[in-house]
């Protein structure tokens, strides 16, 4: 089965056809996906900041890692129902989209950069290239997911 | 006079530039901008509304994080009026865009009366929740910016 086939399958089922007819479903879920993304950005950049001695300096790096990270965690799964919604609703818009890959794998990415981040900030070494470069490369990553995302809306589906 | 300035500010070789060539793209970084700032904002909000960072004084978190808070919002306006530059005359007669206009002047003089008026007595309630008028600006500001959020991605659904 090809994607094209999957979407279209999907497009008509039940829960699909109902999130179509249902006008607010979809800005609403939108809605609730950026508000969870500004929660989650803010967080992220907050460590980011806090690795390069800027931001919430009155607290350890530790810390704000370990009061800020989990809260990308949480907002991750509200991410995760939100953004499964908007795909059951228009599949076609979604998953024949190239920007939709790019964001997904720069997510399993960022998780990944993330959990290395937290265990550093935790270990109380002092500042070192890689960490510096990943803090970096974690505000790309998060930023190559937000402009992704958006443009969804603008790529064509294959 | 309203729509007349529109059409001017359409008509200016920026706009033209952002309506034919970088729409995408700014909306993007527009996206970027506002989910740091209002992320960022929250964070101060909750703090005064009594949820999270109650180790830290009010003063020495707005310290730390309001110079990062303003220059997302700084990034956020900027592309935002490139966006309506764009699309001025379909913007001012577009219902949740005026809605989002009239939250974003109410935000305002919400923020001004508390940093002009109510932060005067911060002395009372900087080591723990805030009480009273500091309290109803953190929900005050809560609301206003879930709706203009709410009302911001209800531009492009309309």
């Amino acid at each position: 089965m090809t994607i094209a086939t999957f979407s279209d399958w999907l497009s008509n089922t039940a829960p699909s056809q109902f999130i179509q007819v249902t006008n607010w479903i979809i800005p609403t879920m939108q809605t609730i996906h950026i508000l969870c993304i500004a929660l989650l950005l803010s967080a992220a950049v907050l460590v980011d900041l806090r690795i390069f001695g800027a931001g919430l300096r009155s607290e350890t790096l530790t810390q704000v890692a370990d009061r800020f990270v989990p809260k990308i965690w949480a907002c991750l799964p509200v991410l995760l129902v939100t953004g499964l919604i908007l795909i059951v609703a228009e599949p076609g818009r979604t998953l024949g989209n190239p920007a939709f890959y790019v964001k997904m794998i720069s997510l399993l990415l960022v998780i990944g950069v993330t959990l290395w981040l937290h265990r550093y900030a935790r270990s109380a070494r002092p500042l070192s290239a890689l960490p510096a470069l990943l803090a970096i490369v974690s505000v790309l990553l998060w930023a190559t997911i937000i402009v992704s995302g958006r443009l969804i809306a603008y790529i064509e589906s294959i | 006079m309203i729509h007349s300035f529109a059409e001017w500010l359409q008509s200016l070789p920026l706009a033209v530039l952002v309506s034919e060539s970088w729409f995408p793209q700014v909306e993007s970084a527009h996206v970027f901008a506002l989910t740091l700032f209002l992320g960022l904002l929250i964070t101060v909000d909750l703090r005064l509304v009594g949820w999270g960072s109650q180790h830290m004084r009010f003063t020495q978190l707005s310290d730390q994080l309001l110079p990062w808070t303003w220059l997302a919002f700084g990034c956020a306006a900027i592309t935002g009026g490139l966006l309506f530059m764009a699309n001025a005359t379909t913007y001012v007669d577009n219902v949740p865009f005026q809605a989002k206009m009239a939250l974003l002047v109410l935000a305002g003089l919400n923020m001004g009366f508390f940093q002009f008026v109510t932060f005067r007595g911060v002395a009372a309630w900087d080591d723990r929740a805030a009480t009273g008028a500091a309290r109803w600006a953190g929900i005050t500001s809560l609301v206003l910016w879930t709706g203009i959020v709410t009302f911001g991605r209800w531009i492009g659904f309309v």
